[in-house]
C-alpha cells in the first residue's frame, strides 16, 4: 500500500525539480504540476476507501504520535485532497496554453507549491505543521497574485500579503497559548488534554486562531483582500485560490473548532458569522461589472453557506458542508477557467462585453452557465444537491435560531440567482456589437475545452448521481464529529 | 509589581505585538507597514521562546546538566521559532519585493495614493 506522506512528499519534490526539467526542456516543464495532480489525484482516489474505514496514521521517524509530526489521513482529509488534486490537476492542463507571458519557471514552482500547501493543511495531525503548510498556500498564493506584475495584480498582492501576514502572526500566537497551557502540538493529544483545562484559558486562544484563519477563508469581516486578489490573478491563479485556497482556511477553522478544542458553545457566533459574510458577499457581487469581481464576490458569500452550514454540528449539516466545498471548488474553478479565454477574446472584463458570447465561443458559454446554474442551486447540478442537504440539515436540527438565520441566507441565494442570470441573459439573449474587436489569439485551444468541459460534465454527473460522492460524506462528517474516535485512532496502540 | 517581575518577558514581547499592529493599522508608508509586520513577528518568536522557557535552566543538548531534564529548557518551541523565523524572512522578502514593483508602477510607497482597487 502507498502512504499518504507521498501525496506531499512527490508534489514537492517535483516542485523543486521543476526549473531543471526546464533547462533540458522548456516544454517538458509545462507539464510537470499536471503530471504531479496526476499522481495525487490517482493515489488519494485509491486510498480513499480504505481511509472511509478506519483513518491512516502516518508516523515520521518511527515515533508514535504524541511525540512525532504525524499525518492523519482520515475520510474528510482524503476527499478534500483528492477534490485539490482533480482541480488542480485540471487547472494545470488549463495552465499549459493559458499561461503566455511572464516567469513560466516560476509559475509552475509555485503553483505546484500552493497545492502542496493545500493537500498539506487537510491531511496533517500536528499543530504547527498545519500553520507551516498553511504558511506553504499563503507565501505561494501571495506571490501568484502578483505573478503578472502589472500594477493592480502588484496591489492586491500587497494587499493580500500584509492582511494574511498579520493573519498568520495571530495564528502563531494562537498556537503559542494552546503549547503554553497543555504543553503539546499534537491535535488528538491537545484534544484529550483540553478536557481538563478551565475554559477562559483556552478561549483567548482559540479566538487567535479563529481570527487568523478566518482571513484566509474570507469571513466577514476579514474578506477585504478577496476581491482584489482574486480578480487581479491569472484566470488560472483565481480558479485554484477560489476552488481550493480559501476552503483550507475554512478547513482549518472547522478542525481547530470541533476537533481540537471540541468548543460547540463557540457555533451558534460562527453561525451568524457565516450568514452575515453570504449576505455581505451577495450584495457586493450584485452591484459588480467586472466579471472576475463579480466572481470573486460570489466565492465570499459561498464560503459564508458553508461556514454556517459547518456551525450546525449535525452529521447532516456538516456533510452539506463538505458536499457545498466539493460542489463551489468545481463550480467556481469552472467560471473563473471559461472567463479566462472570454477576457482573452474580447480584451475586457467587463460583463457588457460579453454580449453574445454564445455564438461567438458556443463551448465555453455553454459550460458557463452548466457552472453558473450549479451555483444558484438549480436541479440536476451538483449545487442543488448540496444546498438541499443544508437545507434539510437546518430544518432537522429543528431549533428556531437556525431556522431564522437560513430564512435571512436564502435571501443572499436569491440574490445569487438574480445576478447570474443577468449574466446568462447577456450571454445568450444581447446581440453582439456591430465591430467585433476579434483577436485570433483568444481562440480556445484543447487545452482549455478539455478541463472546462470535464469540470462541466463532472458537475452534471454528479448532481445526477449524487451517491458518486455521497457515500464518502457520511465518514467525514463523523471524521470532524467523533473526537473521542479521533483521539483513538490517532493515539492508538 | 510582582506580576511585572514574574511575567516580564511575556509583557516585553505582547508590547512588540502590539507596538507592531499600531504601525502596521496606522502608518501609511508601505515600507513603514513592513516594518510593523516584522515587529509582530519578532513579538510572537519572543513569546514562543518563552513559553518554553525555565529560569536557570540549560540549553536543551545532551550535557552533564540536562541529565536531570528539569534543568533544561523546552526544545520544542525553540524548534517551532527557527521554522517561524525562516517563514517571517521568506515573506518579508517577498513584501520587499512587491514593495519594489508598488513604487515602480506608481511612483510612490504611500497607501493613500494607491487607489487602483477599490470597492
Amino acid at each position: 500500500m502507498v502512504s499518504p506522506i507521498l501525496l506531499i512528499a512527490v508534489p514537492l519534490a517535483l516542485a523543486f525539480l521543476t526549473p531543471m526539467v526546464g533547462l533540458a526542456s522548456k516544454s517538458a516543464r509545462r507539464y510537470m504540476p499536471a503530471i504531479a495532480m496526476l499522481f495525487n489525484f490517482i493515489v488519494a482516489m485509491s486510498l480513499l476507501p480504505k481511509a472511509l474505514e478506519a483513518p491512516i496514521i502516518v508516523r515520521t521517524a518511527g515515533w508514535a504520535p504524541p511525540l512525532s509530526i504525524h499525518l492523519v489521513a482520515g475520510p474528510l482529509g482524503l476527499l478534500l485532497s483528492s477534490l485539490v488534486a482533480l482541480i488542480g490537476l485540471l487547472v494545470a492542463i488549463y495552465g499549459i496554453d493559458y499561461i503566455r507571458e511572464g516567469a513560466r519557471a516560476r509559475y509552475d514552482v509555485l503553483y505546484t507549491l500552493l497545492l502542496v500547501g493545500a493537500t498539506g493543511v487537510v491531511l496533517t495531525g500536528d499543530l504547527f505543521n498545519l500553520f507551516v503548510f498553511f504558511e506553504v498556500l499563503c507565501i505561494s498564493s501571495y506571490a501568484l497574485v502578483a505573478y503578472r506584475g502589472d500594477s493592480a495584480g502588484v496591489e492586491a498582492g500587497m494587499k493580500y500579503l500584509i492582511q494574511g501576514a498579520i493573519g498568520s502572526s495571530l495564528v502563531l500566537i494562537g498556537i503559542g497559548l494552546l503549547y503554553g497551557t497543555v504543553g503539546t502540538l499534537s491535535m488528538a493529544d491537545i484534544a484529550s488534554s483540553v478536557g481538563s483545562v478551565a475554559g477562559s484559558r483556552l478561549f483567548i486562544s482559540l479566538a487567535f486562531m479563529i481570527a487568523g484563519f478566518g482571513v484566509e477563508a474570507a469571513i466577514f469581516p476579514l474578506n477585504a483582500w478577496l476581491p482584489d486578489a482574486h480578480s487581479s490573478a491569472p484566470s488560472s491563479i483565481s480558479a485554484v485560490l477560489s476552488g481550493v485556497a480559501i476552503k483550507a482556511g475554512l478547513y482549518a477553522i472547522a478542525r481547530v473548532v470541533y476537533t481540537v478544542y471540541g468548543a460547540s458553545s463557540i457555533l451558534p457566533f460562527l453561525a451568524v458569522l457565516g450568514v452575515v459574510t453570504l449576505l455581505v458577499g451577495e450584495m457586493c457581487a450584485f452591484a459588480q461589472e467586472d466579471i472576475k469581481r463579480l466572481l470573486a464576490f460570489s466565492s465570499i458569500g459561498q464560503m459564508g453557506l458553508i461556514l454556517f452550514a459547518l456551525a450546525l454540528s449535525s452529521a447532516t449539516g456538516i456533510s452539506g458542508a463538505v458536499f457545498l466545498i466539493i460542489s463551489h471548488g468545481l463550480a467556481k474553478a469552472l467560471l473563473f477557467l471559461a472567463t479566462g479565454y472570454m477576457i482573452y477574446r474580447t480584451g475586457s472584463r467587463d460583463i457588457s462585453s460579453l454580449a453574445g458570447m454564445g455564438k461567438r465561443m458556443p463551448i465555453m458559454s455553454l459550460c458557463f452557465t452548466v457552472g453558473a446554474f450549479s451555483l444558484m442551486g438549480l436541479p440536476p447540478f451538483v449545487g442543488f444537491a448540496s444546498k438541499f442537504t443544508i437545507v434539510r440539515a437546518v430544518l432537522g436540527t429543528g431549533s428556531t435560531f437556525f431556522i431564522t438565520l437560513l430564512a435571512i441566507g436564502l435571501i443572499g441565494t436569491v440574490i445569487e440567482g438574480a445576478y447570474f442570470l443577468r449574466i446568462v441573459q447577456w450571454l445568450y439573449f444581447k446581440p453582439a456589437p456591430e465591430a467585433m474587436p476579434e483577436q485570433t489569439e483568444g481562440r480556445a485551444p484543447l487545452t482549455a475545452l478539455v478541463p472546462v468541459g470535464l469540470l462541466a460534465v463532472l458537475i452534471v454527473t454528479i448532481g445526477l448521481l449524487p451517491g458518486i460522492v455521497g457515500r464518502a460524506l457520511g465518514p467525514a462528517a463523523d471524521d470532524l464529529l467523533d473526537r473521542a474516535a479521533y483521539i483513538q485512532h490517532v493515539m492508538g496502540d | 509589581m510582582n506580576f511585572l517581575t514574574s511575567y516580564i518577558h511575556y509583557v516585553g514581547c505582547f508590547a512588540l505585538v502590539l507596538i507592531g499592529l499600531y504601525v502596521a493599522l496606522v502608518k501609511s508608508n508601505l515600507i513603514k507597514v513592513i516594518i510593523g509586520i516584522n515587529l509582530i513577528d519578532t513579538g510572537v518568536n519572543l513569546f514562543l521562546v518563552a513559553t518554553g522557557y525555565l529560569g536557570g535552566g540549560t540549553a536543551p543538548i545532551f550535557s552533564k546538566a540536562a541529565e536531570q531534564s528539569q534543568e533544561m529548557v523546552d526544545p520544542v518551541p525553540q524548534a517551532l521559532v527557527l521554522t517561524a523565523i525562516v517563514i517571517g524572512v521568506s515573506v518579508l522578502a517577498l513584501a520587499l519585493a512587491l514593495a519594489i514593483k508598488v513604487y515602480d508602477h506608481n511612483g510612490t510607497l504611500d497607501l493613500r495614493k494607491l487607489k487602483g482597487l477599490k470597492w
